[in-house]
């Protein structure tokens, strides 16, 4: 069996499973948010249970509309807080406390090797990267969740995502992604597992992994998946008390079908031109495009590494006097190891707003919202239309040194010569 | 269970963001129903003149019992399920598309709403026709050309008793323990 079918087969019961099967598996982890977490509980709430099926296992984070824009966002977050004590649950994570969920479930150790994850948010997929099961479901099935503890899931025949070779700087895995994303499409994976094998991953750093974990999603799979390694052991290592085994693929299991990419053929940075992820073209062919607004954060690209090949392009330098340029650290951990290297400083001294630990403008919820016609370029996971604000605004979708060397141009450009020199 | 209705033809990567916007997520008071219904009803597809894979005229013409006919990839994105209730509330009974993405094919069924994946199925619907599924035989009927087609879908045994008790909120609350 495959990885993702050994973890399905071990939390439903049984010895083997097959791709489209049927399992109800159990749930070791259930995740909600700002965004649906109020409605989860009403629903909870409607079916009449008192108490959840098991607290030590609910994570709740707010990262969505946090701290608070109006009245209704903080009438839903008070409701979650209320609950959050009424049921007794420990991980809880305030504004200020965590940071956006996908990166606060891996960072505090909430996901192990071996299993499983649900969330409220599709992005849910991004804790794979510790090789668990990691998927996004709605909230009435959340509800459900919380009362039984328990998931059905149709098993996911794997796509095996094969690449060799070595990305050289500035083509980031986020750069891969959208290159994988143009072949996949954005239906390529419906009901399917993406699993990352090959030299460049086991390479990769944890980080740059989680992109690909995370942008699965967009290939319409139901989680994207890679198999547990020392790198993950040591990450964990200081997070978690809790044992874990370095679960793998058994060595005859059988694939869906192996896509093979190799490193040297993605020749320059990728951007992914409006309005599918998997539109991805050379950054060559779309540069010199205007742009009003820059984002470097998400839960895609809102990490030490990303912040790191941004500020390095961005030190010393000013942004474009008419670009917005937003840098947001995916959570409070990212944010104080970059406030220690000076990076933040960085960035405020180049001309950006550097905002609190959240979504930020990824999606058209708190802050950094579109206008008629205005273009953003952004290290966010879609740039579907409509998703950050009017419907007429445009969104490409980059790696942190794209667009932090489009902010200094207020177009989009190739970040190749800032690297040239070293 | 037979269901039947007049059909709205929409293209294909139908997303989350373009069936319910993040600016209305927030929206809508959760703890009472009426409010909430009427709330999502009024804000889905509220971009929808900037679309191209949605007719023009789905929004004041929509009515109770019609069902979308889509090309593939229908629900894309988020796993915000007021992409699937906001469907619901306008009336829409049924979503039948070419292929149906992973979330949102749980979601529409969860609130008693049938999806059906069948490949190649949109070419046979034109908005307008008049069609018939039915749900435990596997059929889908075009009545004005009279061609019929089966499906197989992977879901739960329990999923059609679950739409006959309203979702999978009111089927839980008739589960005796």
């Amino acid at each position: 069996m495959t990885l993702v079918e050994k973890i399905l087969a071990k939390k439903a019961g049984k010895k083997v499973v097959r791709p489209d099967e049927l399992v109800e598996v159990s749930v070791d982890r259930a995740m909600i948010h700002d965004a649906l977490g109020a409605h989860t509980i009403a629903k909870f709430r409607e079916l009449g249970v008192e108490k959840v099926w098991d607290s030590a296992r609910i994570v709740v984070v707010l990262d969505h509309y946090v701290p608070n824009k109006d009245i209704d966002t903080a009438k839903k977050c008070l409701n979650i807080k209320k609950f959050v004590l009424e049921q007794g649950i420990e991980n809880y994570y305030e504004v200020g406390k965590g940071g956006i969920a996908h990166q606060v479930l891996v960072e505090k150790g909430h996901v192990l090797p071996g299993t499983t994850l649900v969330g409220v948010d599709s992005h849910t997929t991004t804790s794979g990267v510790v090789g668990a099961f990691a998927t996004g479901i709605g909230v009435d099935e959340m509800a459900v969740v919380f009362k039984t503890g328990r998931l059905w899931e149709r098993v996911p025949g794997t796509i095996r995502i094969n690449v060799e070779g070595k990305l050289l700087p500035p083509i980031m895995s986020k750069d891969l992604m959208l290159f994988i994303l143009k072949r996949l499409g954005v239906s390529g994976a419906l009901f399917k597992s993406l699993q990352y094998t090959g030299s460049t991953i086991s390479q990769m750093s944890f980080e740059s992994r989680m992109v690909l974990t995370n942008m699965a999603i967009e290939s319409g799979a139901t989680n994207g998946i890679i198999e547990p390694d020392q790198k993950v052991r040591d990450f964990l290592r200081a997070r978690t008390n809790h044992s874990f085994e370095l679960i793998q693929s058994d060595q005859d299991a059988e694939y869906a079908e192996t896509l093979e990419f190799h490193a040297d053929d993605i020749k320059e940075p990728m951007v992914a031109v409006p309005p599918k992820p998997s539109n991805a073209v050379g950054v060559t062919e779309v540069e010199g495009t205007r742009i009003d607004q820059a984002f470097i954060g998400s839960c895609t690209n809102g990490r030490l590494e990303d912040l790191r090949i941004a500020a390095r392009i961005l030190k010393g330098r000013k942004a474009d006097k008419f670009t917005k340029v937003i840098v947001i650290p995916a959570s409070q951990e990212v944010f104080k190891a970059a406030l220690a290297e000076g990076l933040i400083a960085t960035f405020v001294e180049a001309g950006a707003v550097v905002g609190p630990p959240t979504c930020g403008p990824c999606m058209e919820a708190h802050m950094g919202i579109l206008g008629p016609g205005e273009v953003c370029i952004s290290t966010a996971n879609r740039n579907f239309q409509g998703r950050v604000g009017d419907a007429t605004a445009k969104i490409y979708l980059a790696s942190p040194a794209t667009v932090a060397a489009s902010a200094l141009k207020g177009k989009i450009s190739d970040p190749r010569e800032f690297f040239r020199e070293a | 269970m037979e269901l039947k209705g007049r059909v709205w033809k929409f293209g294909k990567d139908v997303d989350t963001d373009e069936l319910f916007a993040g600016r209305f997520i927030m929206g809508g008071d959760e703890t009472s129903k009426s409010q909430y219904q009427e709330f999502i009803a009024r804000s889905g597809l509220s971009d929808v003149g900037h679309r191209e894979n949605v007719p023009r005229d789905f929004l004041t013409k929509v009515e109770k019992g019609d069902i979308i006919v889509a090309e593939e990839n229908f629900g894309i994105g988020s796993s915000r399920q007021q992409a699937a209730e906001t469907l619901k509330f306008k009336g829409v009974q049924a979503v039948v598309a070419d292929s149906i993405h992973r979330i949102f094919f749980r979601n529409f069924w969860n609130l008693g709403c049938p999806a059906m994946d069948l490949p190649g199925i949109s070419a046979e619907f034109e908005t307008g026709h008049e069609i018939v599924i039915n749900l435990r035989r596997g059929t889908i009927k075009n009545l004005n050309t009279g061609k019929e087609f089966e499906f197989r879908l992977i879901i739960p045994s329990w999923f059609i008793d679950m739409v006959e008790a309203g979702g999978l909120i009111p089927y839980h609350k008739s589960l005796k323990s």
